[in-house]
Parts: structure tokens; sequence; C-alpha cells
């Protein structure tokens, strides 16, 4: 009898509850809807990140590049236990969330991924993602890390998080902070905004499609090529990048 | 040591300035003693009413607080400073009074300055 | 005292660039050349605020001379804390109306991209006064927070006015493909709506953060001439038919009425005077709303409004784009951006395009008269130009 090499090598998932869905005015006046995505919408999903691999800017490179292979992982089911959230701006997406259940206690969050600038869409998105943690997993405490200077200031000192230095965290075994149930609690009031149920039509519009992001994040207009060496390696634009 | 916080009398009209200014503010007048520019100076009074505050969330890097206050009080005698305030709930025109405390410490440079109370 | 004229612009995007600061400081600088049609200046001034500090570019202008190859012209930087702009276009208007230069290339720069917002806001902190205002932990929002309760309480100014500003002068940034920020935003958004105060949150109160610009990068350029050689280049006529420039006490709390901007009134006087111009006869404005509490009071000070009115102006859409007089058509510091060094020559390149009739979607019909004023410190440096199309 053959072995079954993918039942080997598949991650044993445990069943998730469900991410009652929400949804949030945004500065624009527009509703914005953050809801669970199945792993099957996972295609959907992934061009939009691919797209901002090789966006260099505020660390989009490296965070897209890590949810494109997190999201991939959990589609071919080699990431154990993770959930996904999206937000989505009538349909199209917004924000992009995701996380894991460590154990009974703990939670693991992972990235948080904003495909609008500059409306906080991403800051909504991550504080779903501790609700879910915190209300629907019983988590105790959910451990955090940043990897740009934007996530630092909204996870760690919006919202005051603890130091865990001695657990190196799942993503580059970077030095974890916690955010504890206490600590979440004296947060729900100010941070956590948004109300539910989503009207049917709205939850209706996000369930029917994933549709590509309305603005995505893009390099500014390249109009000082005229001027510099970028492609000299000894050029001062090199130079001023290192010094960054 | 009791700390105060400075004004500097000019030695010809008597005008108190706060802040320092390298000539009187009033007359223009400076006073030398060879190279030297002097003043008087006298401790302004702490307690005064308060002109108007803010909260500031958005503090600078050294600071560890999520939010300082600071306000700028009318001193009782007509002086006006800006400085820390440490009240629950300002509101505009209430009686302040300060105290020098430590408001600041970048590095190992410390800076002292007036933190107001509610004086109700 | 002669005429001087403004015959060539250019600008960046404002936003965050990845280029050394002499590079952005060259762009724009290259652009109102051509513009302008000259391959030579005699003389360049350029506008910065943080290039020792915060990019590691001293002695800027050299370097922009090096990068122009526009050796041996003379050159400086002109650095007046955020009003080094306008303060470099005046200098620059100085040379020209004293019979030294025939053309002057005046550009500014500014890059805080190194630094996060918070070291930058820092940074921007040392214009305070060191004693009396900065130990204390003070930053200009905090200086214009204080600023803004004390006008709310005495002229009814309310959240919803600067909500207002805001609101219109992001949504002409929308018309500018140069500005920082393209967001169009609504006020069940940032004020009404239940979950406005997540999107909009105090950051001193009673400002928020949709009251308080963006820090940007960017670069701005002009150049001004003599009439002589201006009417030969022949480009429009854009006269810089007046300038002004007024200081006032280093500590705000010293001032008599704190909630006067006696800088800007005397500075926009001194400019009005110098055009033979009254505030009536102009068609649009750029007024520098670091904050946008600063858009209503200048609007006040400078005479387009009664003191104490011009919220109710702004209420009255005059203010707004197809108004009676529009207020910051590029989407004001608040929108387009602040790129600190830059910010008063982008006000003028926004007036210049405008009276010559080049603004596209944002056009103001028939503007003849321009004005603009750049705020620097707390409103302890102002300078006001006046611009008039001939």
């Amino acid at each position: 009898m053959s072995v079954d090499v993918e039942s080997i090598l598949r991650t044993v998932d445990h069943e998730l509850p469900p991410f009652p869905p929400k949804v949030i005015m945004l500065a624009t006046g527009e509703p914005m809807v953050i809801r669970q995505a199945s792993r099957d919408e996972i295609p959907d999903i992934l061009p939009h990140v691919e797209a901002l691999i090789h966006h260099d800017r505020d660390f989009y490179d490296v965070v897209a590049a890590r949810v494109y292979s997190e999201l991939l992982g959990h589609f071919k089911h080699r990431y154990q236990d993770q959930y996904l959230l999206v937000a989505q701006c009538d349909g199209h997406l917004a924000a992009v969330v995701n996380g894991r259940a460590v154990d009974a206690k703990t939670g693991m969050s992972l990235h948080t991924l904003g495909l609008r600038r500059g409306l906080r869409a991403g800051a909504h998105a991550f504080a779903a993602k501790m609700e879910y943690h915190f209300d629907q997993l019983g988590h105790q405490e959910v451990l955090i890390v940043a990897e740009s200077p934007i996530g630092f200031r909204r996870w760690m000192i919006e919202y005051k998080l603890e130091k865990r230095f001695e657990i190196p965290h799942e993503l580059g075994g970077c030095p974890s902070w916690s955010l504890t149930r206490a600590l979440f609690d004296r947060a729900r009031g100010s941070l956590v905004v948004g109300s539910r149920p989503v009207g049917k039509e709205l939850l209706a519009k996000a369930m029917a499609a994933i549709l590509p992001p309305t603005d995505p994040p893009k390099m500014a207009p390249d109009f000082l090529a005229a001027t510099r060496a970028r492609y000299d390696s000894t050029g001062t634009a090199i130079i001023a990048r290192t010094q960054k | 040591m009791n700390k105060q916080i400075l004004g500097y009398k000019c030695k010809k009209c008597g005008h108190v300035q706060y802040p320092y200014h390298s000539r009187c503010k009033k007359c223009g007048h400076t006073e030398w003693r060879g190279f030297d520019i002097v003043f008087d100076t006298a401790p302004l009074p702490q307690d005064g009413k308060l002109l108007t505050f803010t909260h500031l969330y958005a503090l600078p890097p050294d600071f560890e607080a999520v939010t300082v206050s600071f306000g700028i009080v009318e001193l009782s005698d007509g002086h006006r400073i800006t400085g820390q305030l440490k009240i629950e709930a300002p509101k505009i025109g209430m009686k302040v009074q300060g105290k020098v405390e430590l408001v600041r410490q970048e590095g190992y440079t410390k800076h002292w300055g007036l933190v107001f109370y509610s004086a109700a | 005292m002669r005429d001087v004229y403004v015959v060539g612009i250019g600008i960046t995007s404002f936003t965050r660039l990845d280029y050394p600061l002499a590079e952005i400081a060259a762009y724009p600088a290259l652009q109102a050349m051509q513009d302008a049609g000259l391959d030579k200046v005699d003389h360049v001034y350029v506008a910065n605020m943080g290039g020792g500090r915060v990019s590691n570019q001293t002695a800027l202008g050299s370097a922009v001379v090096d990068h122009l190859c526009l050796w041996p012209v003379g050159a400086e930087t002109i650095e007046n804390g955020p009003a080094s702009g306008a303060s470099a276009i005046k200098t620059g208007a100085m040379a020209i109306a004293s019979g030294m230069m025939d053309t002057v290339l005046v550009t500014g720069a500014e890059r805080m991209n190194e630094v996060n917002s918070l070291e930058a806001t820092d940074f921007v902190a040392t214009l305070a006064h060191p004693m009396a205002e900065r130990i204390y932990g003070v930053t200009l929002p905090a200086l214009a927070g204080m600023f803004t309760r004390l006008y709310m309480e005495r002229y009814g100014v309310t959240s919803r006015h600067l909500a207002m500003v805001a609101i219109k002068n992001h949504a002409n940034a929308c018309l500018n493909q140069f500005a920082h920020v393209q967001n169009k935003i609504s006020m069940d958004g940032i004020l009404d709506g239940k979950d406005a105060s997540h999107n909009n949150p105090v950051i001193a109160d009673p400002l928020r953060f949709f009251d308080i610009c963006p820090v940007s990068d960017g670069g701005a350029a002009v150049i001004l001439a003599s009439a002589e050689v201006a009417k030969k280049l022949g480009k429009p006529l854009v006269k810089l038919a007046g300038f002004g420039q007024a200081t006032d006490t280093h500590a705000v709390h010293e001032r008599e009425d704190p909630t006067a901007l006696t800088a800007v009134r005397l500075a926009a006087d001194k400019a009005f005077k110098m055009a033979k111009l009254k505030p009536a006869d102009v068609d649009v404005a750029e007024l520098h709303d670091a904050f946008t509490i600063l858009e209503i009071a200048e609007s006040e000070e400078v005479g387009f409004f009664e003191k104490g009115k011009g919220h109710l102006a702004l209420e009255r859409g005059e203010t707004a784009l197809n108004g009676k007089l529009p207020i910051n058509t590029s989407g004001g510091l608040k929108a387009r951006g602040h790129a600190v060094g830059a910010t008063g020559i982008a006000q003028a390149h926004e007036i210049v395009l405008q009276l010559r009739g080049d603004a596209k979607k944002r056009q103001v019909k028939d503007a003849k008269v321009g004005f603009t004023c750049n705020f620097g410190g707390f409103g302890n440096n102002v300078v006001c130009l006046a611009m008039v199309r001939e």
C-alpha cells in the first residue's frame, strides 16, 4: 500500500470559530466591511498582495512577501491553524490581516497589510483580529511584532503592549510583544470601533467577490529620474539610501 | 532647594520680563558691567489663572507618557508663562498653583519647569 | 526700485522622496529654468530648514549650484523655519529690485524621510522658545492646540469648522497631481459618524489628526527676473508686486493677545501696501494651513475677513474652489503637503499657475491677483507675497 505523503505533510488544523462580520465608517464616509475569508478565496487575494512585494516603502515589500507566503501556505495546507480576515469597501479589498492560534490560551498575530493608505483601514482590521483572538478564540494573550515603524507606533504604543522578549516571535524570531486581555479590554473603548450586524446588502456585496483594491499603495511618480543616478551603484542616491 | 522661575528686572526702568531677552523689552536698556549684561532677578509668582490648554498625544520621542497637558497661565503679577498641567479636567479661567518640577529629561540633561495644579 | 517678475516655476511631488536633498532642490530648479527658457541665472537662493540636522547636508546652496552646473554664480541657503521658502523669494526679489541681479533662481527643498513623524515633529519643535516652551515638551501641534482652544472660546469656531477646512483642502488636493494626500474625506467619516473618533483621533486637543498637515518631502522653485528680462522671455507676465515680512515674540505666551497673529497682519499690510492693492482685490490665495485653524485665523489677519468672522465665510463656501475667494486651491499644507523649506515656494508656484491660467481642473476663473502667507515659527516670522498678472 502506498503511503499518502500529502496527509503527512498537511497541517492538522483545528476548527476555528467564525468571526462575526462588522462594518466601520471610514474618514471618507464609505462603509468598510471586515469579514472572515475562507481558504478558497485566497487565490483572489494573492495577486493584490503580490503586486506589493516590490513596493520598497514603509516595509511594504517585507510584509507583502511574508503575507504572500503565509496565505499560499494556508491555501496549500502548510500553515497550521491560520485564520484570515479581509476588509472591503464596496467589495474592493482594503486590508488583509491574518494570525494563528498557537494553543487555547495564546494567539500569534501574523500580518496587517493595508491596501488603501491614510484612512486607518489597517488599524481597523488589526483591531478586528484582536477582537477575534479574545472574543471568539478565547485567548488570554496575543504575541505581536512590528516590521515597520508605522506598525510599531500603532500596536506597541497605542495599545501599550507588554514586553515578552524571552519569546521569539514566529515572524523572524524577533522578541515578542504581548497584548493581554486586560490591555485589550482597556483599549476597547477607543481603538475598537465599528458596528454589528452588517446590513444584508453590504454583507452580500462583500461576500460576493473580492474585488481589486481601488487605490493600492504605489510609488510616487518618478519625476526626479532626470537628475539622479539611480542605477549607478556609486551614485549619490545609493548613499542616501544606505544612510536611512 | 526650592527651585524658582526667574523674572528679569531692568536696572533702568524696573520692567520685569519673562522669558529672558538680552535687553529690556520695554525701554531697550542694556546694563553693562564690564563685559556682562546684568538684570536684577526676582522669582515669578507661581499662582494664577489658566488662559488656555491642550492635551498632547503625539509627544517628542523622549517622553514615555501617552499624553501630557500644557497650558498658558496668567500669573498673579500679570506675567504669562507656558507650563505643564497636572489637572484632571482643566477649564479656561480656573485658578491654578504652580510648582517647579522635573518636566523633561533628554539623555542626561534634566529640564526643570513649572507644573500647574488646580488651586480650587 | 525695479519691478520683479516670476518667469519660471517648477515643483516635485510632495510625498516621500528617496533622493538626496540637493537633488530634490535641483529638479524643480531645472524645470523652472526650462519653463523660463533660461540656462543660466545670476544668483541662487536655496530655502531649507532641516538639511544640517536631518539630511546631513549643510551648505545646500553650494550643493544645488553643483548639481545644476551653474558655477561660478553666488548661492546661499536661506533658513527661516517653515517660512524659509517665502523668505528666499523675498531675498531674491530684493536682489533684483536693487539692480544687483537680473535673474535669480529660488529653489526650496526638504527631506524628512530619514526620521519618523515623531522625530520630525520634535525637530520642527526646535524652533520654539528653548527655555520657555521646548523644555516642557511643547511642539508646534501643542502651541496650535492651545491657540485653537482660545480661538474657539472667543470666536465660536467649532471642530466642525476645522473639519470643513480639511474637507475642502483634501478635495482641492485631489485635483493636484503633485499633492501628498489625495483622499476625499467626509464630515461623517471624520466628525459625525460613530467611528469618526477612531478615524480622526485627538492629537493636540482640540486638534485632531485631520487638522494637522502631513510631514512631506518635496521641492519647488521659481525664477525671478527684472522687467527687461521678463519681457524678452515672452512668458505670461506675473509680477511679484509686493512682499512683506514681520516678526513677533519667540514665546507665544508673551504676546499681548495670544489669539492675535500680529506678524501675519503686519506682513500682509506691507505686501499689500507695496503692491498698491487691497485684500478685496485678491482672487486666489494660499495660506499656511499647517493646522486647519491657521487657515481661518490667517484669512482674518491678512484682511480678507473681519477678525472672528473667517469661519463664517468658510461656512458660506466663500473660500471653496468655486467661491468668491478660493483659498488653498493646491490643497494647502493640509493636503498638498508641507515640505518645510519648500512650502513657501510651492505656495508661490500655485499662485503663478493660477495667474497664468494653467491650473487646469482647479483653475480659478479670471484670476488676476494672488496672495500667499508663509508662516514661520508659531507666527513669529511671517512672509507674505502679492502677485499680479499683467
